[in-house]
C-alpha cells in the first residue's frame, strides 16, 4: 500500500501551487466581486498544460492523469473555487466525452483545440424539468437530411457562452425514455444557438452560468456522439469522471479555508492570547483539517481507480459527497473562528462559504450521490 | 314575521350617469326564471335623478312593474340617500327575494339596506336557485378565495337579499313587445339625508393594472420570436381587456418589463383567464399560473409541459393562431354589439 505521492505528482503538486498563488489568488476576490469570468487566466493555464491535463499528448493533451487532474482542479480552487470550476466543466465535461466516445475524426477536429486551450469546453444536459430526474429530456433532435435539428433549451450551464464546443443530450426517440437520448457536439456561433442572460449566483460568482437556447438549430450528422440513443449513458458516464472534479474543487475550497483559518488564529489575539490557544480553537481546527484530510483520501483514490480503468462510479460518488459536505461544513467553522472580521467581504473565508454550497448540488446532488452508492451496495 | 306579505323577485338596477349597468340587465334575466319557479311577480327599483326615461328598457327586459325613485339628490351614487331610497321601495313593497350586482355600488349599498331591514345578504353570489321544498333561495358563491363553495339560505328573515357577480348570469333578450306597469315612489329624501358631500367625480383612463390583480392575462414566452411579438399579444390583450405579462425568458430578453413577470421569482397570478402564448411551461413559471381559473396554451411544441396544465391546448405558431383568435373576436363583437 502507497499513500505517497510520487515524483511527478510532488512536483506537478509544487508548480500548481506556485500557479495558484500567483496567478489566480490575487484575481480571486474580483472575480466574486464584480461576477466577472477570470478570462485572463485561461491562456496561462493553458501554457501550462492545465487545459488538457488528462489527455494524450496525441490529442494535444499534457499526457497527465486524472489524479493529476484532480490536483489542479484542487489548488486552483484553494485560491478561486470559480477559476476551479472553468477547469473542471472545460476538461470533465466539455473535453472528456469527446476523449471517451469520440470518432477519431471528432478527436481531432474538437478534442485537440480543447486540450491545447485554444477552445474552451462546456456541457448541455440539464433543462428546467429534468434536473436530478435528467431523463426526463424535453430538447429534441430531429434527423433532416445529413443534419440534426435541435430545438429546446438548458438551463445553468457552466462556461456558457465563453465555450466554444457543447456537449448537448437531445431526444431523438423520446418512445425510447432515456434510451432515446442522443448527445451532439455543438459549435458555439451556429444559427439558432443563442444564450440567456447570466445567473446570479450565491458563490462561484465569476463562472459564467446561462441558459442555453437552441431554436431550429442544425447540427450535421457527423456531429452525434457514439450512437443514436447514447446520450444518457454518455451523460451519465461522464459525470462519474465529472464528480472526480466537483470533490476536488470542494477539496480546494476546504484547505484554502483551513489555511487561512490557520493564519488568522495564530495571529488573532484575544484575553492576551492568540485565540489558537484557546481548546475551542484547537478542536475545531482538529475538525477540520481531519474532514480535509479524508476529503483527500477519497478523492485522490478515485481518481487514482480511473487512472488504472477500474470502477470508479461508487468511489467518485463518495468523493464528491464527502468532500462538499466537508467543504460546506470546513468553510462554515472557519468564518467561525474568523468572528465578526469573517462575516465581512474583506476576509476570504466569506467567499469560500458561499462557494462551498454549490459543490453539494451541481453535478449530482448530494442525495444524488447518496442514490448512487447506496445502489452500488444494494445491487 | 309574518313571511306571506313578501312575495316576488325585485332587482336593484344600477344606473350610472344615466346608464344602465349590463349586470342589472342580467339579474332581470335570473329574476325571471326565479319569479316563474316562484309564480310570483318581477320587480325591479331604478334609484336615479333624470332616469325615469329608462324605465321601458327594464320592462323590455322582463320587468312586470318598475320603481323609480327619480330624485336631485340621487343624481351620483351616495350610500345614504340611495339606502334610504331602496329600502323605502322595499319596505313599501315587500319581496321575497332582492338582488344587486356585486359591483363597487351594489356591494356598498346591499350589506347598509340589509342591515336596515334587519335581514340577511349573501355576497357576490354565482349561483341562485329556488329549493323546491322549502322555496328558500339558495344562494351560492365560492369563499376563502375560491376553494370552496358555501351555499347559503336565510329561512327566518325577508327579503332574501343577494349581490351576485357580474357576467354570471344571462342576460334576457329585449323584447319591445313586453309591457309592465311604471310606478313613481316618493322616498321622502331631504337634504339632510346628504350626509357626504360630493367634491368631484373623476373619470380615470384605465391605466395599466398590476397582474396580480388582473382577471385576463395574456402570457408571452420565448416562442413570441422577438421583441416585435410582443404587439401580436397585446392585440389580444386589447380585445379581451387584459393585461399582457410574461415568462421570465421574455423579461430578461428586455421584451416585456420586469413587473409583469409570472413565477416564482416574479408575480403568482390567478386571474380567471391565463392566455399562455410560446410558454414551455417550465416548473418555475407554471408555479407562478397554474392556479388560474382558466388556462389557454398556445405552443408549437405538443409535448411542451404547459400542455399538462391548460383547459384548452392549441398547437401551432403562437401568431398565426393569436391573430386568427384576434380576428374572430372582431367578428364575433361587430355581431353582437
Amino acid at each position: 500500500m502507497e499513500f505517497g505521492l510520487s515524483k511527478e505528482h510532488q512536483m506537478l503538486r509544487d508548480m500548481l501551487r506556485q500557479f495558484s498563488n500567483s496567478e489566480v489568488q490575487p484575481l480571486a476576490k474580483e472575480v466574486d466581486e464584480l461576477e466577472r469570468f477570470p478570462i485572463e487566466t485561461l491562456p496561462k493555464m493553458a501554457e501550462i498544460g492545465l487545459m488538457g491535463i488528462p489527455f494524450p499528448k496525441m490529442y494535444g493533451g499534457a499526457g497527465g492523469d486524472n489524479l493529476g487532474y484532480a490536483m489542479a482542479v484542487e489548488e486552483l480552487s484553494r485560491s478561486c473555487a470559480t477559476t476551479g470550476v472553468v477547469l473542471s466543466a472545460h476538461v470533465s465535461l466539455g473535453a472528456s466525452p469527446i476523449y471517451e466516445f469520440g470518432t477519431e475524426q471528432q478527436k481531432q477536429k474538437y478534442l485537440v483545440p480543447l486540450a491545447k486551450g485554444q477552445q474552451l469546453g462546456a456541457f448541455g444536459l440539464t433543462e428546467a424539468n429534468a434536473g436530478t430526474d435528467a431523463s426526463a429530456q424535453q430538447t429534441t433532435a430531429v434527423l433532416d437530411g445529413d443534419h440534426y435539428v435541435i430545438n429546446g433549451s438548458k438551463i445553468f450551464i457552466t462556461n456558457a457562452e465563453y465555450a466554444d464546443t457543447y456537449i448537448v443530450m437531445a431526444m431523438t426517440d423520446k418512445t425510447k425514455g432515456t434510451r432515446g437520448i442522443s448527445a451532439f457536439i455543438v459549435e458555439k456561433g451556429t444559427p439558432g444557438f443563442t444564450f440567456g442572460p447570466k445567473e446570479k449566483k450565491l458563490g462561484i460568482r465569476g463562472s459564467a452560468t446561462s441558459e442555453l437556447i437552441f431554436e431550429n438549430v442544425r447540427v450535421p450528422k457527423e456531429n452525434l456522439l457514439a450512437k443514436e440513443g447514447h446520450g444518457f449513458k454518455i451523460a451519465m458516464k461522464t459525470l462519474d469522471g465529472g464528480r472526480i472534479g466537483i470533490a476536488s474543487q470542494a477539496l480546494g475550497i476546504a484547505q484554502g479555508a483551513l489555511d487561512a483559518t490557520l493564519s488568522y488564529t495564530k495571529e488573532r489575539k484575544q484575553f492576551n492570547r492568540p485565540i489558537s490557544a484557546f481548546q475551542n480553537t484547537q478542536f475545531m481546527l482538529a475538525d477540520m483539517a481531519t474532514q480535509v484530510e479524508t476529503s483527500r483520501l477519497l478523492v485522490y483514490r478515485a481518481a487514482w481507480l480511473k487512472d488504472m480503468g477500474l470502477p470508479y462510479a461508487k468511489e467518485a460518488a463518495m468523493a464528491k459527497l464527502f468532500a462538499s459536505e466537508a467543504a460546506m461544513s470546513v468553510t462554515t467553522k472557519a468564518v467561525q473562528l474568523h468572528g465578526g472580521y469573517g462575516y465581512t467581504r474583506e476576509y476570504d473565508v466569506e467567499r469560500m462559504m458561499r462557494d462551498a454550497k454549490i459543490t453539494e448540488i451541481y453535478e449530482g446532488t448530494s442525495e444524488v450521490q447518496r442514490m448512487v452508492i447506496s445502489a452500488a451496495y444494494l445491487k | 314575521m309574518n313571511h306571506s306579505n313578501y312575495k316576488g323577485v325585485m332587482v336593484y338596477i344600477e344606473q350610472r350617469q344615466g346608464e344602465i349597468q349590463k349586470v342589472s340587465l342580467e339579474l332581470l334575466g335570473k329574476g325571471l326564471d326565479l319569479a316563474k319557479e316562484l309564480d310570483e311577480k318581477l320587480t325591479c327599483v331604478l334609484l336615479g335623478s333624470h332616469i325615469t326615461h329608462l324605465s321601458e328598457e327594464l320592462v323590455y327586459h322582463g320587468a312586470e312593474e318598475v320603481y323609480v325613485v327619480d330624485d336631485p339628490s340621487l343624481s351620483h351614487y351616495m350610500t345614504e340617500p340611495y339606502t334610504k331610497a331602496l329600502s323605502a321601495v322595499i319596505n313599501e313593497h315587500k319581496p321575497d327575494i332582492v338582488l344587486m350586482g356585486a359591483t363597487a355600488i351594489g356591494r356598498d349599498l346591499g350589506p347598509r339596506v340589509s342591515a336596515r331591514l334587519h335581514t340577511g345578504l349573501t355576497a357576490d353570489c354565482t349561483s341562485l336557485e329556488i329549493d323546491p321544498e322549502t322555496k328558500n333561495l339558495l344562494m351560492t358563491r365560492p369563499a376563502f378565495g375560491g376553494n370552496i363553495m358555501a351555499t347559503i339560505i336565510c329561512p327566518d328573515h325577508k327579503p332574501q337579499m343577494s349581490t351576485v357577480r357580474p357576467g354570471v348570469m344571462k342576460k334576457p333578450v329585449r323584447n319591445t313587445s313586453l309591457s309592465g306597469s311604471i310606478r313613481t315612489v316618493e322616498a321622502d329624501l331631504s337634504p339632510k339625508d346628504m350626509n357626504v358631500e360630493l367634491l368631484e367625480v373623476v373619470k380615470v383612463e384605465k391605466k395599466r393594472i398590476n397582474i396580480e390583480e388582473a382577471t385576463t392575462l395574456i402570457s408571452a414566452g420565448r416562442g413570441i420570436g422577438s421583441k416585435d411579438g410582443v404587439v401580436t399579444i397585446e392585440s389580444l390583450a386589447s380585445e379581451l381587456k387584459g393585461e399582457v405579462s410574461g415568462s421570465r425568458a421574455v423579461i430578461d430578453l428586455g421584451w416585456v418589463d420586469k413587473d409583469r413577470q409570472v413565477g416564482q421569482t416574479g408575480k403568482t397570478v390567478r386571474p380567471n383567464l391565463y392566455v399562455a402564448c410560446g410558454i414551455s411551461g417550465a416548473i418555475q413559471h407554471v408555479a407562478g399560473m397554474e392556479e388560474s381559473e382558466f388556462i389557454l396554451a398556445i405552443n408549437k411544441n405538443p409535448d411542451a409541459p404547459i400542455f399538462e396544465v391548460a383547459d384548452l391546448g392549441i398547437v401551432g405558431d403562437v401568431h398565426k393562431v393569436v391573430n386568427a383568435v384576434v380576428t374572430e373576436l372582431k367578428a364575433y363583437k361587430a355581431k353582437n354589439i
